[in-house]
């Protein structure tokens, strides 16, 4: 019995480390989060905190930012300017639309390097009725002066109509 | 109390090192069952009305085609890049097949293929195409949305996680 609690304290004590210690992997994680937070638009958002969060955004992708949406025939690097400007539209378009960030995984291939791949899910209203959508990204990220900044952003398109 | 104390012990067990090893390999147990066995789905959208609505649940069974082949009109569940949010369609062309759409119909190999799970019938129109080896084609049950919106198409088989019960 006592073999058992020393066991079960130093499980909790490894999982309080793990979950406490910062890390590479942990940082992009809460940058992917920000910036779902950053691109959701809440329907009692105006037009401040709006502009807010796109600037904050930006802040969290390199100058330029590579944006590769095949269905849309998009495949260019964005300056900041251009890409605060097409999330502020992006906003614009999907009123009370939340998106998040699921089954994430992150590579490591280099240092300052992270390969990211994800599911951004968007679940919003439009015309009075709910809709869901999700698509699968592949992410790239660099570390500049100690911040990771997603630098590449490819739509997976696995479906062929 | 007599009767008071098997309810007592069930309910306020003493932790004994088997009590916590039974918790353990339930917890365990549990946890392998519903994340590699039998995925719990809560249905969001409406893609797949009327036979699965927003809202509903069902249930993925991972172990559906490991001793089996994708047959068509299954529905199945299809991954983005994990098992926390996935698609649900129906496979309604295997490998080698032709499809087409005319006016809504479906024309499989040729030949039109009567679809009792579609309600909402559509004015889809798509050209002939064919199955690429390794592919299924896929498509929700409701046709009553426009095709650009409507995500169907042909998708690897690896990214199918497994058929849908219940």
């Amino acid at each position: 019995m006592k073999l058992l609690r020393i066991f079960l304290l130093l499980s909790v004590a490894a999982l309080a480390f793990y979950l406490l210690l910062p890390n590479d992997e942990k940082k992009i994680r809460k940058n992917l989060d920000s910036l779902a937070e950053y691109c959701s638009s809440p329907s009692e958002e105006t037009a401040i905190p709006a502009l807010k969060k796109v600037m904050l955004a930006g802040k969290l992708c390199s100058d330029p930012c590579h944006v590769q949406i095949e269905s849309f025939d998009i495949n260019h690097n964005f300056s900041k300017k251009e890409f605060t400007d097409h999330i502020l539209m992006l906003k614009k378009m999907t009123l009370d639309t939340r998106f998040s960030f699921h089954d994430t995984s992150i590579e490591f291939p280099m240092d300052g390097k992270a390969d990211i791949v994800s599911t951004v899910r968007l679940d919003g209203e439009t015309k009075g009725s709910r809709f869901t959508d999700a698509y699968e990204l592949n992410i790239q990220a660099i570390k500049t002066d100690g911040n990771w900044l997603f630098s590449s952003f490819i739509v997976v398109e696995f479906m062929e109509k | 109390m007599a009767t008071s104390n098997p309810l007592r012990k069930f309910l306020f067990p003493a932790l004994t090192r088997n009590y916590l090893k039974r918790l353990i390999f339930l917890g365990l147990g549990t946890y392998i069952f519903f994340s590699h066995v039998l995925i719990p789905l809560r249905i969001q959208g409406h893609s797949m009305d009327p036979t699965y609505r927003d809202g509903s649940f069902a249930f993925c069974s991972r172990q559906q085609y490991l001793f089996s082949e994708i047959e068509r009109f299954d529905v199945v569940t299809i991954r983005f890049s994990g098992h926390n949010v996935m698609l649900l369609k129906r496979v309604i062309a295997l490998a080698g097949d032709t499809l087409e759409f005319r006016e809504g119909t479906l024309y499989i190999n040729g030949e039109q293929v009567e679809e009792p799970y579609v309600q909402h019938h559509s004015s889809w129109n798509l050209p002939v195409r064919k199955i690429k080896p390794g592919f299924v084609y896929v498509v929700g049950d409701n046709r009553g949305t426009s095709m650009a919106r409507h995500k169907f198409g042909q998708v690897r088989i690896d990214r199918i996680i497994g058929g849908v019960i219940f």
